[in-house]
């Protein structure tokens, strides 16, 4: 019989001495879709039991929000746990060992698609054929165990890496430009958020959701009020005690508030229904964190904002003639 | 200007939109003036024609949308309910009060609504379980008083949905004419945007809203009702609105509808005496009723500790880490949680763990990869206790996985692939060796490429390269690299002078040895027409020689004649 090329013992001692053989870029290199998938996710954090997130519930207590970094042994530490299954001999440490540089930063690249995985927007070929850039290796999030989110369940989150000013556009620039990449957004639990963001955020938006535009007060022990908006239906701050019937305190005595408005010259010329309606406008909520700048001893609230655009106004002369002109027969 | 569909995510709100021909019946009286013959012949006719909408009944389809969702659980107290109707005009089709078209006029403060403004004849009434009840197909003379049915036409045979309530409390919630006006506008939105969109519709609504809030953790129920020529429900001026302690005025309210003399002697009294008297006392007054035609209806569930604005505001905000109480649990300044457990011998121990979620920044271990949890295992320097962690999250991603059994099969398959490649590679290095493989080619390359292909090429170039120029027929230049006819081998091994060796060997010699021909090189020709070709007479003579000669001698070797 004839003798082979080369003996296995040298290949192994071939792989040990240089492990990367293979071109990170080689073909070769490439993990099975499937597995290549199942490890970016739990690279995320994705399916690991929230006790090792939090070994101690004093930790996220209720009601509160909690921001983190990853700590990128950690997850490391995860995927080597999983790539050791069916692990039984020193040939398949040797692969391992030959593998893992590629392997972590091939990683590092599908953990920025997982989000469109999860929500089923690309399937895994053509994210992999289309990868996204890694624009920061540190991942941040947060953690938010409130009633706020049983209640708010598709509350929008957006992080920054720059704190913008209280009536920003989310959809504009410069705020789409300084929009972090968010990697996961997922309900854990009823009551429990989990956030993570691609790089280190300076301000974090969470967004009541826009069901449609509403109408609405603010309650607020036991009183009711409506925010002061200007013609363009900006907010411009303070708030408007809403007079209630004495007969009934939870009917609103509508024709005193429009008085109180019009009273009021900074608001939205009253001209009729639809000016007042502008008034009641429930606006969705925003709340914004910001300048814990990795403090852990940071308690402050954030603050919140309303904001709101109107494509026209009734006051606008043209803009009367324009609606006359529609509704002639 | 014209006024173009709203943007997309953008609305525009008008305050009414009131139809060209409000519902009724009409008649259209057409006159001729025709003179013929000087005798005038006047051709009167006169035609019937009615115009419909919705009155006592509305269709669901006409509903396109309500707000809080229908049978909807949520945190709805702050909100006002509101419905959608597809048809725009339909709030201001018909008066509200036909006696008095326009009753409202300018209030005496003058900061009223005009006096053209319009009224609608429906409202969005808000009612809480067990305040109200509903009836099916009621005829209508059974809802509406007496008077009313009467200036409503006294239409006969309508079945209708109604509503029944206490009348106080109608009267409390029942907006003014002047609320009435307020609480419906025209919204258009624009088409792409989801919001309140059907099929079909046209991105115009008429929005009808409530004026009552709703309490915290009540059912409640969402009425439009009809309120036309409800002079009896709908006052032009709301009642007073300071608002005084509730429990005494709800009770004080009761009894002013049983006996409206009544009130005006028994308010200050009993206002005085209620808080000692309770409402024990009221019991057992059976409260007048109030019916109302009910247009379309829908419920919800106001449920939930709070509105969103309170819950984030009331959020403790932090970095992970942050306690409560300093000391519970006992976190390490890193971030460290001690935690008791067991080791491998069942000895008590106290260990150090942390999660994925840090406080800061931390450098990812250059030390990978690991192959067993063990290898994972830390100590920390200054107290020797161990930081299980890492191992921690070993175990847990070898858990995860190995629970997945198609991952297992993957990570088979994956191996597989790598040691096949693995052995290719070898197979390749040591075939280069063998055949001495030209060099330009990788051996990544060369490990994804079909090998023989390029085993061949490179046997081919190497064969091609050895040969040598192509006009040395006889190969004597590659003879020429022989020892033996080297020159200055010949004249160190003979004891030669150079110059004799050379004449010996004949080098540089024409014709001894052959001389390299170089191939002809290709003339370079510049870009010509054909006109400037047929008009060289003295080249194209040559060609036609050239042909000739062929045809002469292909002529001759065939064994013919010219």
């Amino acid at each position: 019989m004839r003798s082979a090329w080369i003996t296995s013992q040298q290949a192994l001692q071939a792989r040990l001495n240089t492990p990367q053989q293979i071109d990170p870029s080689a073909p070769e290199a490439e993990m099975p879709p499937y597995m290549e998938s199942f490890l970016a996710h739990l690279r995320l954090l994705i399916g690991v039991p929230f006790d090792y997130l939090v070994p101690d519930a004093r930790l996220l207590p209720d009601e509160s929000i909690r921001f983190f970094y990853i700590d990128p042994s950690w997850t490391d530490r995860l995927v080597d746990g999983a790539i050791s299954v069916g692990k039984i001999g020193s040939r398949e440490q040797a692969h391992h060992q030959a593998q893992h540089p590629s392997v972590t930063k091939q990683l590092d690249v599908t953990t920025r698609g997982v989000r469109d995985l999860q929500r089923g927007a690309i399937s895994f070929l053509d994210l992999r054929a289309s990868p996204r850039a890694v624009s920061d290796p540190v991942v941040t999030g947060f953690l938010l165990r409130s009633g706020a989110v049983s209640g708010w369940a598709h509350m929008d989150v957006r992080a920054y890496n720059k704190v913008l000013p209280n009536n920003y556009d989310p959809a504009a620039l410069p705020a789409g430009a300084r929009q972090l990449p968010l990697l996961r957004l997922e309900r854990l639990s009823p009551g429990v958020l989990i956030a993570l963001f691609e790089g280190i955020p300076a301000m974090v938006v969470c967004e009541e959701p826009h069901h449609g535009i509403q109408f609405g007060v603010h309650e607020h022990n036991g009183k009711f009020s409506v925010f002061r908006r200007n013609p363009g239906a900006v907010a411009i701050g303070g708030q408007i005690d809403v007079p209630v019937r004495q007969s009934n305190p939870r009917v609103l005595a509508l024709a005193e508030l429009r008085r109180t408005l019009k009273k009021d010259n900074a608001l939205a010329a009253q001209t009729g229904s639809a000016s007042f309606a502008i008034e009641l406008l429930n606006l969705p909520f925003r709340q914004r964190f910001a300048g814990t700048g990795g403090n852990v001893r940071y308690t402050g609230t954030g603050e919140f904002v309303y904001v709101t655009k109107v494509a026209g106004n009734v006051a606008d002369m043209n803009l009367q003639e324009a609606v006359k002109g529609i509704f002639k027969p | 200007m014209a006024l173009t569909p709203p943007p997309k995510g953008a609305m525009y709100l008008f305050d009414y939109a009131t139809p060209p021909l409000p519902p009724g019946s009409y008649r259209i009286h057409s006159e001729t003036d025709v003179t013929v013959d000087a005798k005038p012949h006047a051709l009167d006719h006169d035609n019937y024609f009615d115009v419909v909408g919705p009155r006592f009944n509305l269709p669901p389809t006409d509903v396109s949308g309500v707000f809080p969702p229908r049978n909807g659980h949520g945190p709805y107290q702050d909100a006002l309910a509101q419905v959608a109707i597809k048809r725009r005009t339909l709030p201001w089709e018909r008066p509200i009060d036909a006696g008095a078209p326009h009753p409202i006029g300018e209030p005496g403060d003058g900061l009223g609504l005009g006096p053209d403004y319009p009224t609608p004849w429906v409202a969005l009434l808000l009612f809480e379980e067990g305040e109200y009840s509903l009836m099916q197909g009621v005829p209508l003379e059974n809802v509406v008083p007496k008077a009313i049915f009467q200036q409503l036409g006294s239409p006969s045979n309508i079945l209708c949905d109604a509503l029944e309530a206490d009348l106080s409390l109608v009267k409390s919630i029942m907006p003014s004419k002047e609320e009435l006006q307020l609480l419906s506008h025209v919204r258009w939105v624009n088409k792409d945007d989801r919001e309140l969109s059907v099929e079909g519709s046209d991105g115009w609504f008429a929005i009808v809203m409530t004026n009552r809030v709703p309490s915290p953790n009540a059912k409640c129920r969402a009425c439009l009702v009809s309120v036309e020529q409800r002079t009896d429900l709908v006052k032009a001026d709301p009642p007073p609105s300071a608002p005084p302690p509730a429990d005494v005025v709800v009770h004080i309210e009761e009894i002013a509808q049983r006996d409206a003399g009544f009130m005006e002697v028994q308010v200050s009294r009993l206002q005085e005496t209620s808080q000692q008297r309770g409402s024990s006392r009221l019991t057992g007054i059976v409260p007048a009723k109030a019916r109302l035609v009910l247009l379309h209806s829908w419920q919800f569930v106001c449920e939930g500790n709070g509105t969103f604005f309170d819950l984030m505001q009331g959020l403790d905000v932090g970095m992970i880490g942050k306690l409560a109480l300093a000391g519970r649990p006992p976190l390490t300044d890193t971030s460290h949680l001690p935690i008791d457990l067991h080791d491998r011998g069942g000895s008590e121990e106290t260990a150090l763990y942390r999660g994925p979620l840090v406080p800061f920044v931390l450098a990812r271990d250059p030390l990978g990869p690991y192959h067993s949890a063990d290898q994972a295992r830390r100590a920390t320097p200054e107290t020797g206790v161990e930081d299980i962690s890492y191992a921690a999250a070993f175990e847990v991603g070898r858990l995860l996985a190995a629970a997945d059994a198609r991952l297992a099969q993957e990570l088979m398959r994956w191996r597989r692939q790598a040691y096949r490649q693995s052995a290719r590679l070898d197979m390749i290095a040591a075939v280069q060796i063998a055949l001495a493989l030209p060099p330009g080619i990788s051996i990544p390359q060369l490990s994804y490429e079909p090998i023989s292909p390029i085993a061949a090429t490179g046997a081919a170039t190497l064969l091609v390269k050895g040969s040598g120029p192509i006009a040395d027929r006889y190969g004597m230049t590659v003879a020429s690299r022989t020892p033996g006819l080297n020159p200055q081998n010949v004249s160190t091994a003979w004891g030669l002078t150079i110059q004799d060796a050379n004449v010996i060997l004949g080098v540089k010699t024409p014709g001894t040895l052959g001389i390299e021909v170089p191939p002809v090189a290709r003339t370079p020709r510049a870009n010509t027409t054909l006109d400037a070709v047929l008009k060289d007479q003295a080249s194209l003579a040559r060609l036609g020689m050239v042909r000739d000669r062929k045809i002469q001698n292909a002529a001759i070797k065939l064994g013919g004649s010219k």
